[in-house]
Protein backbone atom coordinates (compact mmCIF):
# COMPACT_ATOMS: atom_id res chain seq x y z
CA UNK A 1 0.00 0.00 0.00
CA UNK A 2 2.50 2.73 -0.96
CA UNK A 3 -0.68 5.14 -2.68
CA UNK A 4 -0.32 8.56 -0.96
CA UNK A 5 -3.88 8.76 -0.66
CA UNK A 6 -3.49 5.75 1.57
CA UNK A 7 -1.58 6.49 4.10
CA UNK A 8 -3.02 10.04 4.13
CA UNK A 9 -6.15 8.14 4.80
CA UNK A 10 -5.08 6.13 7.70
CA UNK A 11 -3.68 9.11 9.20
CA UNK A 12 -6.25 11.75 8.47
CA UNK A 13 -9.54 10.22 8.58
CA UNK A 14 -9.36 7.08 10.37
CA UNK A 15 -8.53 8.89 13.43
CA UNK A 16 -11.29 10.38 13.79
CA UNK A 17 -13.93 7.58 13.13
CA UNK A 18 -14.72 7.99 16.89
CA UNK A 19 -16.58 11.09 16.28
CA UNK A 20 -17.69 9.57 13.42
CA UNK A 21 -19.70 7.28 14.86
CA UNK A 22 -20.69 9.35 17.17
CA UNK A 23 -22.20 11.49 15.18
CA UNK A 24 -24.10 8.93 12.78
CA UNK A 25 -24.81 7.36 15.80
CA UNK A 26 -26.73 10.65 17.33
CA UNK A 27 -28.20 11.22 13.99
CA UNK A 28 -29.25 8.28 12.28
CA UNK A 29 -32.25 6.62 13.37
CA UNK A 30 -31.52 2.93 12.06
CA UNK A 31 -27.98 1.73 14.11
CA UNK A 32 -27.60 -1.01 12.01
CA UNK A 33 -27.13 1.43 8.93
CA UNK A 34 -24.63 3.04 10.69
CA UNK A 35 -21.67 0.27 9.27
CA UNK A 36 -22.93 0.89 5.95
CA UNK A 37 -22.66 4.60 6.25
CA UNK A 38 -19.32 4.74 7.81
CA UNK A 39 -18.19 2.75 4.75
CA UNK A 40 -20.04 4.86 2.12
CA UNK A 41 -18.61 8.23 3.35
CA UNK A 42 -15.36 6.93 3.82
CA UNK A 43 -15.02 5.81 0.09
CA UNK A 44 -16.45 8.99 -0.95
CA UNK A 45 -13.70 10.67 0.84
CA UNK A 46 -11.07 8.41 -0.46
CA UNK A 47 -12.52 8.83 -4.06
CA UNK A 48 -12.20 12.98 -3.50
CA UNK A 49 -8.99 12.65 -2.00
CA UNK A 50 -7.43 10.63 -4.82
CA UNK A 51 -8.41 13.73 -7.06
CA UNK A 52 -7.59 16.48 -5.01
CA UNK A 53 -6.46 15.96 -0.80
CA UNK A 54 -8.85 18.24 1.17
CA UNK A 55 -7.10 20.91 3.18
CA UNK A 56 -9.11 20.47 6.03
CA UNK A 57 -9.42 16.39 6.28
CA UNK A 58 -11.39 16.16 9.29
CA UNK A 59 -14.34 19.49 7.89
CA UNK A 60 -14.03 17.69 4.56
CA UNK A 61 -15.21 14.26 6.67
CA UNK A 62 -17.90 15.54 8.31
CA UNK A 63 -19.17 17.72 5.21
CA UNK A 64 -19.39 14.39 3.23
CA UNK A 65 -21.16 12.73 6.34
CA UNK A 66 -23.46 15.58 6.46
CA UNK A 67 -24.75 15.38 2.88
CA UNK A 68 -24.58 11.36 3.19
CA UNK A 69 -27.17 11.45 5.46
CA UNK A 70 -29.15 14.61 3.71
CA UNK A 71 -29.29 12.34 0.85
CA UNK A 72 -30.31 9.23 2.42
CA UNK A 73 -33.12 11.44 4.33
CA UNK A 74 -34.51 13.17 0.69
CA UNK A 75 -34.43 9.46 -0.66
CA UNK A 76 -36.24 7.90 2.34
CA UNK A 77 -38.46 11.03 2.33
CA UNK A 78 -38.73 10.28 6.42
CA UNK A 79 -36.91 12.88 7.97
CA UNK A 80 -36.12 12.98 11.57
CA UNK A 81 -36.56 16.29 13.73
CA UNK A 82 -33.28 15.72 15.83
CA UNK A 83 -31.05 14.67 12.87
CA UNK A 84 -32.51 18.32 11.08
CA UNK A 85 -31.01 19.97 14.18
CA UNK A 86 -27.85 18.36 15.22
CA UNK A 87 -26.71 18.18 11.01
CA UNK A 88 -26.47 22.07 11.42
CA UNK A 89 -23.81 22.26 14.53
CA UNK A 90 -21.19 19.71 13.90
CA UNK A 91 -18.89 22.20 16.39
CA UNK A 92 -19.58 19.65 19.52
CA UNK A 93 -16.46 17.92 17.78
CA UNK A 94 -14.39 20.73 18.31
CA UNK A 95 -12.42 18.47 21.71
CA UNK A 96 -11.58 15.93 19.45
CA UNK A 97 -7.81 15.38 19.27
CA UNK A 98 -5.44 16.37 16.29
CA UNK A 99 -4.66 13.22 14.78
CA UNK A 100 -0.74 13.43 15.96
CA UNK A 101 -1.65 13.62 19.16
CA UNK A 102 -4.34 10.85 18.30
CA UNK A 103 -1.93 8.65 16.73
CA UNK A 104 0.79 9.18 18.66
CA UNK A 105 0.31 9.46 22.16
CA UNK A 106 -0.51 7.50 25.06
CA UNK A 107 -4.39 7.54 24.79
CA UNK A 108 -3.35 5.51 21.74
CA UNK A 109 -1.76 3.08 23.74
CA UNK A 110 -4.71 3.02 26.04
CA UNK A 111 -7.00 2.50 23.70
CA UNK A 112 -5.07 -0.15 21.98
CA UNK A 113 -4.93 -1.59 25.67
CA UNK A 114 -8.87 -1.23 25.78
CA UNK A 115 -9.76 -2.80 22.71
CA UNK A 116 -7.09 -5.88 23.34
CA UNK A 117 -9.25 -6.72 26.29
CA UNK A 118 -12.22 -6.47 24.85
CA UNK A 119 -11.52 -9.31 22.28
CA UNK A 120 -12.84 -12.97 23.39
CA UNK A 121 -10.30 -15.07 25.61
CA UNK A 122 -8.82 -17.57 22.59
CA UNK A 123 -8.77 -14.09 20.12
CA UNK A 124 -7.08 -12.16 22.68
CA UNK A 125 -4.18 -14.81 23.71
CA UNK A 126 -3.52 -15.44 19.43
CA UNK A 127 -3.50 -11.21 19.13
CA UNK A 128 -1.01 -10.90 21.58
CA UNK A 129 1.29 -13.78 20.78
CA UNK A 130 1.38 -12.68 16.80
CA UNK A 131 1.87 -8.86 17.54
CA UNK A 132 3.68 -8.40 20.90
CA UNK A 133 5.77 -11.39 20.90
CA UNK A 134 5.75 -11.66 17.22
CA UNK A 135 5.23 -15.95 16.70
CA UNK A 136 4.32 -16.84 13.53
CA UNK A 137 1.15 -18.63 12.80
CA UNK A 138 2.23 -21.91 13.00
CA UNK A 139 4.73 -21.50 16.06
CA UNK A 140 0.90 -20.28 17.93
CA UNK A 141 -0.98 -23.00 16.32
CA UNK A 142 1.49 -25.32 17.91
CA UNK A 143 1.47 -23.68 21.28
CA UNK A 144 -1.79 -23.43 21.60
CA UNK A 145 -2.98 -27.17 20.41
CA UNK A 146 -4.99 -25.31 17.70
CA UNK A 147 -5.15 -25.66 14.16
CA UNK A 148 -3.44 -22.90 11.99
CA UNK A 149 -6.59 -22.17 9.78
CA UNK A 150 -8.10 -21.33 13.45
CA UNK A 151 -5.05 -19.60 14.19
CA UNK A 152 -6.04 -17.34 10.85
CA UNK A 153 -9.39 -17.21 11.47
CA UNK A 154 -8.69 -15.74 15.21
CA UNK A 155 -6.36 -13.22 13.47
CA UNK A 156 -8.94 -11.96 11.04
CA UNK A 157 -11.40 -11.91 13.88
CA UNK A 158 -9.28 -9.88 16.14
CA UNK A 159 -8.40 -7.40 13.40
CA UNK A 160 -11.89 -6.54 12.85
CA UNK A 161 -12.23 -6.17 16.14
CA UNK A 162 -9.72 -3.87 16.72
CA UNK A 163 -10.30 -1.86 14.32
CA UNK A 164 -14.05 -1.13 15.61
CA UNK A 165 -12.73 -0.55 19.42
CA UNK A 166 -9.52 1.05 18.29
CA UNK A 167 -10.94 3.24 15.91
CA UNK A 168 -14.28 3.47 16.55
CA UNK A 169 -14.17 3.80 20.00
CA UNK A 170 -16.34 2.13 23.07
CA UNK A 171 -19.49 3.50 22.20
CA UNK A 172 -19.17 1.98 18.41
CA UNK A 173 -21.83 -0.09 18.07
CA UNK A 174 -22.60 -0.51 21.53
CA UNK A 175 -24.63 2.12 23.54
CA UNK A 176 -27.15 3.82 21.95
CA UNK A 177 -27.68 7.93 22.84
CA UNK A 178 -30.61 8.76 24.31
CA UNK A 179 -31.83 11.02 22.14
CA UNK A 180 -32.37 8.37 19.71
CA UNK A 181 -35.83 7.11 21.67
CA UNK A 182 -37.09 10.68 21.46
CA UNK A 183 -36.91 10.96 18.24
CA UNK A 184 -39.98 11.54 15.81
CA UNK A 185 -40.72 10.93 12.54
CA UNK A 186 -42.73 13.22 10.04
CA UNK A 187 -43.39 12.64 6.59
CA UNK A 188 -42.41 15.33 3.96
CA UNK A 189 -44.97 16.78 2.25
CA UNK A 190 -43.20 17.09 -0.67
CA UNK B 1 -22.75 0.92 -2.65
CA UNK B 2 -24.46 -1.94 -2.68
CA UNK B 3 -22.61 -4.34 -0.50
CA UNK B 4 -23.00 -4.86 2.71
CA UNK B 5 -19.89 -3.43 5.07
CA UNK B 6 -19.53 -6.77 7.29
CA UNK B 7 -19.58 -8.94 4.16
CA UNK B 8 -16.49 -6.90 2.98
CA UNK B 9 -14.98 -6.02 6.25
CA UNK B 10 -14.77 -10.18 6.58
CA UNK B 11 -13.47 -10.57 3.08
CA UNK B 12 -10.21 -7.88 3.99
CA UNK B 13 -9.70 -9.58 7.33
CA UNK B 14 -9.86 -13.18 5.44
CA UNK B 15 -6.86 -11.49 3.08
CA UNK B 16 -4.82 -10.23 5.68
CA UNK B 17 -4.71 -13.22 7.73
CA UNK B 18 -3.68 -14.78 5.15
CA UNK B 19 -0.93 -12.55 4.12
CA UNK B 20 0.18 -12.78 7.39
CA UNK B 21 0.01 -16.55 7.74
CA UNK B 22 3.32 -16.52 5.72
CA UNK B 23 3.50 -18.41 2.52
CA UNK B 24 2.37 -15.84 0.66
CA UNK B 25 3.17 -16.01 -3.30
CA UNK B 26 3.06 -13.38 -6.28
CA UNK B 27 -0.03 -15.14 -7.80
CA UNK B 28 -1.62 -14.44 -4.38
CA UNK B 29 -0.28 -10.29 -4.27
CA UNK B 30 -1.98 -10.35 -7.66
CA UNK B 31 -5.47 -11.47 -6.79
CA UNK B 32 -5.28 -9.25 -3.10
CA UNK B 33 -4.65 -6.57 -5.67
CA UNK B 34 -7.45 -7.50 -7.69
CA UNK B 35 -9.90 -7.72 -5.35
CA UNK B 36 -8.61 -4.25 -4.16
CA UNK B 37 -8.74 -2.99 -7.18
CA UNK B 38 -12.70 -3.60 -7.65
CA UNK B 39 -13.95 -1.21 -5.71
CA UNK B 40 -12.97 1.96 -3.53
CA UNK B 41 -15.03 0.23 -0.60
CA UNK B 42 -12.41 -2.64 -0.92
CA UNK B 43 -9.83 -0.33 -0.43
CA UNK B 44 -10.86 1.67 2.43
CA UNK B 45 -11.64 -1.46 4.38
CA UNK B 46 -8.14 -3.57 3.54
CA UNK B 47 -6.86 -0.29 4.91
CA UNK B 48 -8.86 0.38 7.75
CA UNK B 49 -8.00 -3.16 9.17
CA UNK B 50 -3.99 -3.26 7.94
CA UNK B 51 -3.75 -0.21 9.76
CA UNK B 52 -5.20 -1.24 13.27
CA UNK B 53 -3.10 -4.45 13.10
CA UNK B 54 0.02 -2.43 12.52
CA UNK B 55 -1.40 -0.38 15.26
CA UNK B 56 -1.78 -3.50 17.32
CA UNK B 57 2.06 -4.04 17.44
CA UNK B 58 2.50 -0.85 19.63
CA UNK B 59 1.28 -2.94 22.66
CA UNK B 60 4.75 -4.05 22.55
CA UNK B 61 5.30 -1.00 24.49
CA UNK B 62 4.20 -2.97 27.52
CA UNK B 63 7.19 -5.29 27.17
CA UNK B 64 9.55 -3.50 26.13
CA UNK B 65 12.42 -4.11 28.05
CA UNK B 66 10.34 -6.61 30.51
CA UNK B 67 12.72 -9.60 30.79
CA UNK B 68 9.26 -11.19 32.63
CA UNK B 69 6.89 -10.09 29.65
CA UNK B 70 3.82 -12.00 29.13
CA UNK B 71 0.18 -11.46 28.08
CA UNK B 72 -1.43 -9.12 31.31
CA UNK B 73 -4.73 -10.40 32.05
CA UNK B 74 -7.69 -8.21 31.38
CA UNK B 75 -7.56 -4.76 33.18
CA UNK B 76 -4.24 -5.26 34.64
CA UNK B 77 -3.06 -2.79 32.68
CA UNK B 78 -3.95 0.02 34.57
CA UNK B 79 -0.70 -1.22 36.26
CA UNK B 80 1.61 -0.19 33.51
CA UNK B 81 3.75 2.47 33.93
CA UNK B 82 2.09 3.88 31.20
CA UNK B 83 -1.36 4.16 32.51
CA UNK B 84 0.10 6.15 35.78
CA UNK B 85 -1.84 9.25 34.46
CA UNK B 86 -5.51 9.28 34.60
CA UNK B 87 -6.11 8.31 30.60
CA UNK B 88 -9.50 9.33 30.34
CA UNK B 89 -12.87 9.58 32.93
CA UNK B 90 -14.95 7.09 31.43
CA UNK B 91 -12.05 4.47 32.15
CA UNK B 92 -10.74 5.58 35.58
CA UNK B 93 -14.46 4.72 36.17
CA UNK B 94 -14.18 1.31 34.48
CA UNK B 95 -10.92 0.64 36.43
CA UNK B 96 -12.83 1.30 39.84
CA UNK B 97 -15.24 -1.13 38.58
CA UNK B 98 -12.96 -4.02 38.43
CA UNK B 99 -10.90 -3.17 42.04
CA UNK B 100 -11.58 -5.94 44.04
CA UNK B 101 -10.38 -8.95 41.63
CA UNK B 102 -7.39 -7.02 41.46
CA UNK B 103 -6.74 -6.75 44.71
CA UNK B 104 -7.48 -10.15 45.25
CA UNK B 105 -4.98 -11.13 42.57
CA UNK B 106 -2.30 -9.30 44.95
CA UNK B 107 -3.10 -10.44 47.59
CA UNK B 108 -2.15 -14.35 45.94
CA UNK B 109 0.58 -12.70 44.47
CA UNK B 110 2.07 -11.92 47.96
CA UNK B 111 2.13 -15.55 48.47
CA UNK B 112 3.44 -16.66 45.61
CA UNK B 113 6.34 -13.85 46.38
CA UNK B 114 6.76 -15.72 49.65
CA UNK B 115 7.65 -18.74 48.20
CA UNK B 116 9.42 -17.23 45.21
CA UNK B 117 12.06 -15.50 47.80
CA UNK B 118 12.66 -18.73 49.52
CA UNK B 119 13.20 -20.87 46.32
CA UNK B 120 15.23 -17.84 45.48
CA UNK B 121 17.83 -18.64 48.09
CA UNK B 122 18.13 -22.00 47.01
CA UNK B 123 18.48 -21.01 43.13
CA UNK B 124 21.00 -18.77 44.19
CA UNK B 125 23.39 -20.92 45.90
CA UNK B 126 22.91 -23.40 43.21
CA UNK B 127 23.50 -20.54 40.85
CA UNK B 128 26.84 -19.35 42.24
CA UNK B 129 28.40 -22.11 40.63
CA UNK B 130 26.61 -21.95 37.20
CA UNK B 131 27.79 -18.13 37.40
CA UNK B 132 31.21 -18.58 35.59
CA UNK B 133 29.22 -19.51 32.24
CA UNK B 134 26.20 -17.29 32.73
CA UNK B 135 28.07 -14.11 33.21
CA UNK B 136 29.71 -14.88 29.68
CA UNK B 137 29.74 -11.72 28.12
CA UNK B 138 30.37 -10.79 24.49
CA UNK B 139 32.22 -7.49 23.51
CA UNK B 140 32.80 -5.89 19.84
CA UNK B 141 33.70 -2.07 18.81
CA UNK B 142 33.49 -0.80 15.53
CA UNK B 143 35.06 2.09 13.53
CA UNK B 144 34.73 3.21 10.08
CA UNK B 145 36.43 6.12 8.51
CA UNK B 146 34.69 8.97 6.61
CA UNK B 147 32.85 8.09 3.70
CA UNK B 148 32.70 4.14 4.32
CA UNK B 149 29.63 2.36 5.05
CA UNK B 150 30.01 -1.29 7.20
CA UNK B 151 27.02 -3.58 7.84
CA UNK B 152 28.26 -5.73 10.89
CA UNK B 153 26.07 -8.53 12.31
CA UNK B 154 25.77 -8.68 15.75
CA UNK B 155 26.13 -12.13 17.42
CA UNK B 156 21.95 -11.94 18.15
CA UNK B 157 21.71 -11.80 14.79
CA UNK B 158 20.41 -8.08 14.39
CA UNK B 159 22.35 -5.77 12.07
CA UNK B 160 23.85 -2.71 12.37
CA UNK B 161 24.92 -0.70 9.21
CA UNK B 162 27.77 1.65 10.04
CA UNK B 163 27.86 5.33 8.35
CA UNK B 164 30.82 6.61 7.79
CA UNK B 165 32.91 7.96 10.44
CA UNK B 166 31.20 5.68 13.11
CA UNK B 167 32.15 4.12 16.54
CA UNK B 168 30.37 1.62 18.04
CA UNK B 169 30.47 -0.70 20.99
CA UNK B 170 28.75 -4.04 21.89
CA UNK B 171 28.68 -5.53 24.88
CA UNK B 172 26.24 -8.69 24.69
CA UNK B 173 25.19 -10.44 28.05
CA UNK B 174 22.53 -13.12 28.93
CA UNK B 175 20.17 -10.33 30.62
CA UNK B 176 21.29 -7.76 27.73
CA UNK B 177 22.15 -6.27 24.61
CA UNK B 178 24.09 -3.06 25.47
CA UNK B 179 25.46 -0.68 22.50
CA UNK B 180 27.54 2.86 22.89
CA UNK B 181 27.27 5.06 20.01
CA UNK B 182 30.41 6.79 20.17
CA UNK B 183 29.95 9.28 17.10
CA UNK B 184 28.39 8.87 13.89
CA UNK B 185 25.33 6.83 12.52
CA UNK B 186 24.14 3.67 12.61
CA UNK B 187 20.57 1.65 11.27
CA UNK B 188 19.80 -1.14 13.61
CA UNK B 189 17.46 -3.72 12.21
CA UNK B 190 16.90 -5.64 15.62
CA UNK B 191 16.23 -9.43 16.02
CA UNK B 192 13.26 -9.95 18.58
CA UNK B 193 14.73 -10.94 22.14
CA UNK B 194 11.97 -10.01 24.97
CA UNK B 195 14.59 -11.32 27.87
CA UNK B 196 17.52 -9.19 26.47
CA UNK B 197 16.66 -5.29 25.81
CA UNK B 198 18.42 -3.86 23.04
CA UNK B 199 19.77 -0.85 24.21
CA UNK B 200 21.90 1.86 22.38
CA UNK B 201 23.06 4.48 24.85
CA UNK B 202 23.87 7.97 23.17
CA UNK B 203 24.98 11.17 24.28
CA UNK B 204 23.14 10.27 27.63
CA UNK B 205 20.29 9.09 26.52
CA UNK B 206 19.06 5.65 26.45
CA UNK B 207 17.09 4.52 23.45
CA UNK B 208 15.51 1.04 23.85
CA UNK B 209 13.59 -1.51 20.80
CA UNK B 210 12.14 -5.08 20.98
CA UNK B 211 12.09 -5.99 17.08
CA UNK B 212 12.56 -2.84 15.42
CA UNK B 213 14.05 -0.88 12.77
CA UNK B 214 15.37 2.39 13.61
CA UNK B 215 18.54 4.59 13.08
CA UNK B 216 20.48 6.46 15.55
CA UNK B 217 22.53 9.83 14.71
CA UNK B 218 24.67 11.41 17.09
CA UNK B 219 25.78 15.11 16.21
CA UNK B 220 28.08 17.28 17.93
CA UNK B 221 25.69 18.63 20.39
CA UNK B 222 22.25 16.51 19.04
CA UNK B 223 21.02 13.65 18.79
CA UNK B 224 18.15 11.72 16.06
CA UNK B 225 16.76 9.04 16.22
CA UNK B 226 14.71 7.98 13.26
CA UNK B 227 11.93 4.82 13.74
CA UNK B 228 11.15 2.89 10.17
CA UNK B 229 9.29 0.08 12.41
CA UNK B 230 8.27 -1.23 15.58
CA UNK B 231 8.54 1.08 18.37
CA UNK B 232 11.65 2.54 20.55
CA UNK B 233 11.47 4.12 23.59
CA UNK B 234 13.82 7.08 24.40
CA UNK B 235 14.68 7.71 27.84
CA UNK B 236 17.21 10.17 29.24
CA UNK B 237 19.89 8.15 30.87
CA UNK B 238 20.98 11.19 32.77
CA UNK B 239 17.54 11.21 34.98
CA UNK B 240 16.05 8.04 35.48
CA UNK B 241 13.22 10.27 36.88
CA UNK B 242 12.21 11.77 33.53
CA UNK B 243 9.40 10.47 31.67
CA UNK B 244 10.14 7.69 28.58
CA UNK B 245 9.28 8.70 24.84
CA UNK B 246 7.73 6.16 23.12
CA UNK B 247 8.29 6.54 19.13
CA UNK B 248 6.28 4.52 17.12
CA UNK B 249 7.06 3.59 13.32
CA UNK B 250 7.50 7.16 11.50
CA UNK B 251 9.07 8.95 14.65
CA UNK B 252 11.97 11.25 14.34
CA UNK B 253 12.73 12.33 17.65
CA UNK B 254 14.94 15.46 17.89
CA UNK B 255 17.46 16.00 21.17
CA UNK B 256 18.92 19.44 21.58
CA UNK B 257 19.78 20.16 25.21
CA UNK B 258 17.89 18.40 27.51
CA UNK B 259 14.82 19.05 24.90
CA UNK B 260 13.10 16.00 23.12
CA UNK B 261 11.04 17.02 19.87
CA UNK B 262 9.12 14.80 18.35
CA UNK B 263 7.52 14.50 14.87
CA UNK B 264 5.32 11.81 13.38
CA UNK B 265 6.05 12.02 9.62
CA UNK B 266 4.76 9.27 6.99
CA UNK B 267 6.89 6.22 7.19
CA UNK B 268 7.50 6.55 3.08
CA UNK B 269 9.51 9.53 4.42
CA UNK B 270 11.29 8.49 7.48
CA UNK B 271 12.72 5.99 5.19
CA UNK B 272 14.13 8.70 2.55
CA UNK B 273 15.46 10.53 5.97
CA UNK B 274 17.97 7.15 5.68
CA UNK B 275 18.68 7.61 2.34
CA UNK B 276 22.58 7.33 3.35
CA UNK B 277 22.26 3.70 3.30
CA UNK B 278 21.94 3.66 -0.22
CA UNK B 279 24.48 6.51 -0.60
CA UNK B 280 22.30 9.68 -1.11
CA UNK B 281 21.46 12.49 1.30
CA UNK B 282 17.69 13.92 0.70
CA UNK B 283 17.26 17.13 2.23
CA UNK B 284 14.17 19.47 2.71
CA UNK B 285 14.42 22.45 3.65
CA UNK B 286 17.94 21.82 6.09
CA UNK B 287 20.27 24.45 7.14
CA UNK B 288 23.47 24.29 5.22
CA UNK B 289 25.80 23.60 8.05
CA UNK B 290 23.50 20.34 8.88
CA UNK B 291 24.10 18.93 5.01
CA UNK B 292 27.49 19.81 5.48
CA UNK B 293 27.99 17.94 8.21
CA UNK B 294 26.33 14.82 6.19
CA UNK B 295 28.66 15.07 3.37
CA UNK B 296 31.70 15.61 5.70
CA UNK B 297 30.49 12.24 7.15
CA UNK B 298 31.05 10.09 3.47
CA UNK B 299 34.11 11.88 2.18
CA UNK B 300 37.47 12.43 3.31
CA UNK B 301 38.14 16.04 1.18
CA UNK B 302 36.09 18.21 3.98
CA UNK B 303 33.73 20.93 3.62
CA UNK B 304 34.28 23.98 5.43
CA UNK B 305 32.31 26.86 5.88
CA UNK B 306 34.47 30.00 6.47
CA UNK B 307 31.31 32.50 6.62
CA UNK B 308 28.49 31.89 9.48
CA UNK B 309 26.33 33.62 7.68
CA UNK B 310 26.02 31.02 5.42
CA UNK B 311 25.03 28.46 8.12
CA UNK B 312 21.21 29.15 8.24
CA UNK B 313 20.88 28.82 4.23
CA UNK B 314 18.20 26.34 3.39
CA UNK B 315 19.02 23.01 0.70
CA UNK B 316 16.49 21.17 -0.55
CA UNK B 317 16.89 17.82 -2.92
CA UNK B 318 18.41 14.47 -3.34
CA UNK B 319 22.42 14.17 -3.56
CA UNK B 320 24.88 11.26 -3.62
CA UNK B 321 26.78 11.55 -1.42
CA UNK B 322 30.08 10.52 -2.89
CA UNK B 323 30.14 13.48 -5.02
CA UNK B 324 30.45 16.06 -2.93
CA UNK B 325 32.13 18.17 -5.85
CA UNK B 326 28.60 18.16 -7.37
CA UNK B 327 26.93 19.28 -4.42
CA UNK B 328 29.42 22.31 -3.66
CA UNK B 329 29.02 23.53 -7.62
CA UNK B 330 25.00 23.49 -6.99
CA UNK B 331 25.36 25.88 -3.95
CA UNK B 332 27.89 28.03 -6.35
CA UNK B 333 25.40 28.44 -8.51
CA UNK B 334 22.01 29.04 -6.64
CA UNK B 335 23.38 30.64 -3.67
CA UNK B 336 26.28 33.40 -2.79
CA UNK B 337 28.71 31.32 -2.45
CA UNK B 338 31.99 30.68 -3.98
CA UNK B 339 34.16 28.00 -2.89
CA UNK B 340 37.98 27.53 -2.81
CA UNK B 341 40.02 24.23 -2.66
CA UNK B 342 43.18 24.84 -0.04
CA UNK B 343 44.71 21.08 0.62
CA UNK B 344 41.97 18.60 1.19
CA UNK B 345 39.20 20.85 2.31
CA UNK B 346 36.77 22.91 0.25
CA UNK B 347 36.32 26.64 2.05
CA UNK B 348 32.88 28.07 1.52
CA UNK B 349 32.90 31.94 2.45
CA UNK B 350 30.00 34.46 0.58
CA UNK B 351 30.97 35.86 -2.63
CA UNK B 352 32.45 39.31 -2.53
CA UNK B 353 30.29 42.26 -3.47
CA UNK B 354 32.32 42.98 -6.57
CA UNK B 355 32.08 39.37 -7.92
CA UNK B 356 28.00 39.35 -7.03
CA UNK B 357 27.79 42.52 -9.37
CA UNK B 358 29.22 40.21 -12.25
Amino acid sequence: MGEPTDTWFVREILAHEQALMRFLHRNWRDHDEVGDLRQEIYVRVYEAAMRQPPDSPKSFLFATARNLLADRVRRQRIVSITAVGDLEQLNVLQDELEPARWLGGREALARLARALDRLPRRCREVVWLRRVEDLPQREIARRLGISEKTVEKHIAKGTRMMADHFYGGSEAGAKRDETQKTHARIRKTT
Amino acid sequence: MTEDHREIERTAAAWLAQRDAGGWSDCRQNALDAWLAESTAHRVAFLRLEAAWEETARLRTFAAGDASARMPARGEWSRSPYFASPIDGGHAAARHGRASPARRRRSRWQVLAGIAATLLIVVAIAGAFAWRDYAHVERGAWRTTPGVQQVVQLPDGSAATLGGDTVLRMTFSHSGRDLELAQGEVFFDVAHDTARPFVVRVNGYRVTAVGTRFDVRRGTDKLRVVVTRGLVRLQSARDPAAAATMLPAGSIATVTGGDVLVQHIPLDEARERLGWRDGYAVFHGTPLAEAIEEFNRYNARKIVIADPSLDALRVGGHFRLDNSAAFVRLMQAVFPIQAEQRGDRIVLSRRGAAKAAN
